[in-house]
């Protein structure tokens, strides 16, 4: 790719995307257009196809924690982008979050593996969970 | 309209192979889950066997998917039999090791 003036350019990745927001209703098929929105944001920010894959990753278990523990509401997803780290966010409205769930604990495990750092917080009626990726420095 | 229609293909091979194509996440794994059973009863009437999955199509898969291939092993096992997969690649072996549940599962061939 070059210039104007054909002289060579280099692409350089924004240092800041989003946030970017998505209202999904609560369809298991909806993880796929969640990882789709999120792994775009990540791709654009300049982060490597193994980072993108656990970010995809990440972005499938947040959405499968609210899916399955939430109360079956719209869930609210945002992305974004800061000093190099993808955060994805999560919230739904909850009935019963029961932070001990089997299923849960392995969600949490998969996103201990594949997150920098992640939490998944609630009062009685609203779950939040979020997810962050540190990209690496070339 | 099943939503969920798109998500995930599936084929049976001649040989009684069950050729998965798609991601195995909340939305395909149900699917799976069904052709599973379906697989399952089959070789029960027919006296027993493996269920085989060929998964050199399918690049991504979650926790949710993961319980559906665990739930498989488990069943197999009662049957006497198990669930050997075939084709495995490197997306699903990491989530294997991540949740240490390699060894519950046959693995019969990898790929790149």
């Amino acid at each position: 790719m070059t210039d104007a003036t054909g002289v060579p350019t280099t692409a350089v990745a924004p240092a800041t995307v989003g946030p970017v927001r998505l209202e999904l209703p609560a369809l298991t098929g909806m993880s796929r257009i969640a990882r789709i929105t999120g792994t775009a944001v990540a791709a654009m920010a300049g982060f490597t196809m193994d980072e993108i894959d656990d970010i995809n990753v990440m972005i499938s278990e947040v959405m499968v924690a609210l899916l399955e523990h939430g109360a079956w509401s719209d869930i609210e997803v945002t992305f974004d982008v800061g000093d190099g780290r993808f955060t994805v966010r999560g919230s739904a409205d909850i009935e019963d979050f029961d932070l001990d769930d089997p299923d849960l604990a392995l969600c949490r495990t998969v996103l201990a593996a594949v997150s920098t750092s992640h939490g998944i917080e609630g009062t009685s009626v609203r779950a939040d969970i979020w997810a962050s990726l540190q990209q690496q420095k070339p | 309209m099943d939503s969920n229609r798109n998500f995930l293909t599936l084929t049976t091979s001649d040989d009684g192979v069950l050729v998965i194509a798609g991601d195995i996440d909340m939305a395909g794994g149900p699917i799976l889950e069904d052709a599973m059973l379906a697989r399952e009863a089959e070789l029960t009437a027919a006296g027993g066997g493996d269920v085989i999955l060929d998964l050199s199509d399918v690049h991504f898969i979650d926790s949710s998917g993961l319980r559906t291939l665990l739930a498989a092993t488990r069943r197999a096992a009662g049957r006497g039999g198990s669930l050997e997969l075939r084709w495995i690649g490197p997306e699903i072996i990491r989530l294997f090791e991540i949740t240490g549940t390699m060894a519950q599962f046959t693995i019969a061939s990898r790929r790149d």
